[in-house]
């Protein structure tokens, strides 16, 4: 895990034992210490609230329930991360919230505009938003949570090119939403129409 | 000019990293913790539940089992005055047995009833027609005077009892596996 993950805190390792235990004070613990940035994960993988409020849950209560197999040869933060993403992950493929788009075109993306550069926290988080979902965690877990594209082909149960291409549309998609220039592509309405 | 392109690339790259990255962590929606709590609650009562209840109806139907053929009436050499005379007594025991049977297996459906696990739409559906059935004995139970009949009736009643114990045990199964399914997701 990059130093960058929210998911990069310290857990004592006597609350990890007590939690191993069943310690359900120990785990409320580790719950409130983890809460924000599994539901920012869960939130930019899924998109949708409900979905993200069922993937924390879920995911909290099985690091609860499955402490005892937690090995120690990672860092707890990093174990509870992916206990994070496989939920996510699994609850996009069950509920098919996104439909896996295949591009043959895994070039990379040549624009060398820069656009997420000067857009504010509000524009960059409302495009991010807009992007389809297998896109939209692809590039969330390449670039927030410092995953290869080896480690998000796994994940997705897909192929490196799989990643890769994804990456590459998603960077694309963003752009495009990002650039002054992309509301002029917007098609003409009434209203601008008659205000002309 | 390839290097060229792929350092332009990597800066790109760096460049949406960062804007991401310094996006404000969302904030989650209140009472999440009180939620989980209260799921790991619930989770612990439903395999306390199954701890008590899953022996207990082993218990009961080997019980069953056991004590049935031994309240069967045994072939008996006896004259033919005496058969005659023999069914005031023995189908009296019987039917105690099989009362007593009844209302241990009364007492533990309404134990598992109580028990919270709720019935979904099918079982549901299910269980009142178990319970219209065990009614209805009930009623051919007040009318029936005959031992041979009022045997048989108790022991249909015992039959749709352990039924309608077996649903709701099966919706304790249910209420656990439902969070166990996903718990047993490959955890990388």
């Amino acid at each position: 895990m990059k130093p960058y993950s929210s998911f990069q805190q310290h857990v004592e390792p006597e609350l990890i034992a007590r939690l191993r235990r069943r310690d359900l004070a120990a785990f409320e613990r580790i719950y409130r210490q983890f809460e924000r940035a599994a539901w920012t994960l869960a939130l930019r993988l899924t998109g949708r609230v409900d979905v993200a409020q069922e993937v924390l849950q879920d995911s909290m209560l099985k690091a609860y329930e499955h402490a005892a197999q937690y090995r120690g040869d990672a860092p707890f933060s990093a174990w509870l991360r992916k206990l994070v993403v496989n939920e996510a992950l699994m609850r996009l493929r069950r509920d098919r919230l996104h439909v896996f788009e295949v591009f043959d075109d895994t070039r990379a993306d040549v624009d060398a505009s820069e656009p997420w550069t000067r857009a504010d926290a509000v524009t960059l988080d409302r495009a991010l938003n807009r992007l389809p979902d297998t896109a939209r965690a692809v590039l969330w877990l390449y670039h927030v949570e410092g995953c290869t594209h080896i480690e998000i082909a796994e994940q997705f149960g897909r192929t490196v090119s799989f990643s890769k291409s994804q990456l590459a549309r998603a960077t694309r998609r963003l752009r495009e939403m990002l650039e002054p220039h992309a509301e002029v592509t917007t098609p003409c309405t009434m209203n601008s129409i008659s205000s002309a | 000019m390839h290097d060229e392109f792929d350092q332009q690339r990597m800066s790109s790259d760096a460049a949406l990293a960062a804007a991401l990255r310094a996006l404000p962590a969302a904030t989650p929606p209140r009472g999440g913790w009180e939620r989980v709590a209260a799921r790991v609650n619930r989770r612990r009562r439903v395999r306390n539940t199954l701890r008590i209840a899953v022996p207990a109806a082993f218990a009961a139907g080997i019980a069953l089992a056991i004590g049935l053929p031994r309240l069967q009436p045994a072939p008996s050499p006896a004259p033919r005055a005496a058969q005659q005379a023999a069914p005031k007594h023995a189908p009296v025991t019987e039917l105690d047995a099989l009362r007593e049977q009844s209302r241990r297996l009364q007492t533990w459906v309404q134990t598992l009833d109580r028990g919270g696990a709720p019935l979904n739409g099918g079982a549901l559906a299910s269980a009142v027609a178990l319970q219209d059935r065990i009614g209805l004995v009930d009623l051919q139970l007040s009318a029936a005077t005959d031992p041979a009949t009022r045997t048989s009736l108790w022991q249909q009643r015992i039959d749709l009892l352990q039924r309608l114990g077996l649903l709701h045990l099966q919706q304790y199964a249910v209420a656990d596996r439902t969070h166990a399914t996903s718990d047993e997701t490959t955890i990388l």
